[in-house]
């Protein structure tokens, strides 16, 4: 069996973005770091449990972006995928989801994969679009928000629960080859182990250029960043700490909400 | 908004779903007044449901029929939809709920109708759309370039449309065949983690990740021990982090709550939480970043460490301060 997961780079802290809203645009700050989407670390670690259990399976890693996204290719390694995949973009870019599943299709094309997992979204976009996209441009099944998997024993199908509004579960079977988008909280991902840190070390990342890569055209284009909708003009609670705790605790009383 | 509007009603168990009203809503946001409502289900269930769309919204309503669609399943509206579609004039917008099935079926539909597609869209601009990113801080303005767009609306940001027509709308039941599919519907399952201490609840004291650590969850419970009928609530990723479990977990895919009081303790905001918790009486938001999007529903903010705060707070309280 081979699996494809998909995985994302992502900033640590929204904290660390800078606002430019004469421009209309975020860039990332002098402090910002960058680390793999939780979501993707559960897919990944469905994807190597999921080998645990069939012995033959093989588990690669897929990343679009800068050269700097190499590092959490890297990382997918650490934690035990046995081959990473950057498909390299010049530089800082700012993809739509649409352009990330044909560039992953384009690369993925050809090698077989039974299997392809992936975050159901990614913390910064939160579009939760490119399982889906992959699965219809390769032509695969598709399910998302999976917290259940069970292959079938001859490996021809695979029966998942889609987690739904208020914690119920969906329940379906879908023949292979497949997506699956993973919600969070399916598994609990590890840390590296020693053995693999040292063996990803010396790894070769498969680096394949996005130019060279077939993609149509962009179905969208991001017009600008705006600020936030203006919402509720709640009272900031002003002050000392201490004077905080007092005002607040005036306040809950006042609404009979704390006792006397 | 050129060309034509449909709105993909959402269903269970015979009954449209509610968040279908606030797509009518949207449309007329768009300056859309007559979208063509589309429901998809097996015969024995079409008809009553098209009548409710016609009913309750005055407009026309194509059922599209067929015995695949009779559970729901992302390949079953599919392989009905794209045909539709294909057939439809080019220019149109096709819309559906931001929800676990809207988002199951939306952008494989576009990608089968060469169609662009922007998902949890919660305003509309000139001509373009409007979604939150980067945790609810910002928001981005989408332009789509293509005739074809599909809409997955956060049903939370349009009100149900409430308008009583005079007349119902027509309503035409397409079959749809009987596609053969190779997904298999088992059934649903009910919460595994549904919490009837929560919905009780008078006073919610909340933990998110700006916690830290699951050693601090001590501190949310001390505070939550100075409200009578209080309870325990957590965002998903507290749960994700086995701080609670998830029998405390508010939002889209966990319990919805409106207390009296709703304190959010390092809760950054974002929009799966505030679907479970924004019709709260009354919202105290604790966090140390003061563009947290949290803030914007609350009713009082405090900029503050909560590791140091709620201390402060418990024992000025306990000191009749």
């Amino acid at each position: 069996m081979k699996i494809l997961v998909c995985i994302k780079e992502v900033y640590d802290s929204p904290e660390t973005l800078v606002f430019d809203e004469s421009a209309g645009r975020v860039t990332f700050g002098p402090h910002t770091v960058f680390r793999m989407n939780r979501y993707d670390e559960y897919a990944l670690e469905e994807a190597l449990r999921i080998r645990e259990r069939l012995s033959s399976a093989v588990v690669d890693a897929i990343s679009v972006g800068s050269p700097r996204v190499s590092r959490i290719i890297r990382r997918a390694l650490e934690m035990g995928a046995n081959h990473g995949i950057h498909v390299q973009t010049p530089g800082e870019t700012c993809l739509s989801a649409f352009e990330r599943a044909h560039l992953i299709a384009s690369a993925a094309r050809g090698r077989g994969y039974d299997l392809v997992l992936a975050g159901v979204m990614a913390e910064d976009d939160m579009e939760s679009q490119v399982g889906p996209l992959l699965a219809a441009v390769l032509e695969y099944g598709c399910a998302t928000g999976v917290i259940f998997e069970e292959i079938s024993a001859d490996g021809s199908r695979v029966a998942v629960e889609r987690e739904v509004e208020g914690g119920s579960r969906e329940c379906l079977t879908l023949a292979l080859p497949c997506v699956l988008t993973i919600q969070s909280g399916i598994n609990t991902p590890r840390y590296p182990a020693l053995s693999h840190v040292l063996r990803a070390r010396s790894s070769e990342l498969e680096c394949i250029e996005a130019s060279g890569l077939a993609a149509p055209p962009p179905t969208q284009g991001l017009v600008r960043i705006l600020p936030p909708a203006q919402g509720r003009q709640g009272e900031v609670i002003e002050g000392a700490a201490v004077e905080k705790a007092d005002k607040l605790i005036r306040i809950l009383r006042e609404h009979s909400l704390l006792p006397r | 908004m050129n060309g034509r509007f449909f709105i993909i009603a959402l269903h269970e168990g015979g009954r449209v779903r509610e968040e279908t009203w606030r797509l009518v809503s949207f449309a007329r946001r768009c300056g859309v007044a007559d979208p063509v409502m589309m429901v998809l289900s097996d015969e024995g269930a079409i008809e009553q449901l098209a009548d409710e769309l016609a009913h309750r919204t005055g407009l026309d309503v194509a059922g599209l029929a067929g015995s695949h669609l009779r559970e729901y399943s992302a390949e079953a509206y599919i392989r009905t939809l794209v045909p539709f579609f294909r057939d439809a004039p080019e220019e149109a917008h096709i819309v559906t709920a931001h929800t676990s099935r809207g988002i199951d079926f939306a952008p494989q539909l576009s990608a089968g109708i060469d169609a662009c597609c922007i998902t949890a869209v919660e305003d509309v601009g000139q001509g373009t759309f409007i979604r939150s990113v980067h945790h609810g801080r910002f928001r981005a303005e989408v332009r789509a370039d293509r005739p074809r767009v599909v809409l997955t609306v956060l049903p939370e940001a349009f009100a149900p449309d409430d308008v009583a027509p005079g007349n119902p709308g027509k309503v035409r039941i397409v079959p749809a065949g009987d596609i053969s599919l190779s997904t298999c519907s088992r059934g649903a399952r009910a919460p595994v983690h549904a919490n009837m201490g929560l919905t009780r609840a008078e006073v919610i004291v909340s933990a998110g990740r700006g916690l830290g650590s699951g050693e601090n969850i001590r501190l949310v419970t001390m505070l939550s021990s100075l409200f009578p009928k209080s309870a325990l609530g957590a965002t998903r990723a507290v749960c994700d982090q086995g701080w609670l479990d998830y029998s405390h977990q508010i939002g889209s895919t966990g319990n919805t709550v409106s207390p009296r009081l709703y304190l959010a303790c390092g809760i950054s905001g974002a929009i799966q939480h505030l679907a479970g918790m924004r019709d709260s009486g009354m919202i105290v938001a604790v966090n140390t970043d003061p563009c947290a999007a949290i803030f914007r529903v609350a009713h009082y903010g405090i900029v503050e460490d909560l590791t140091t705060f709620i201390p402060l707070l418990v024992d000025r309280y306990l000191r009749g301060e």
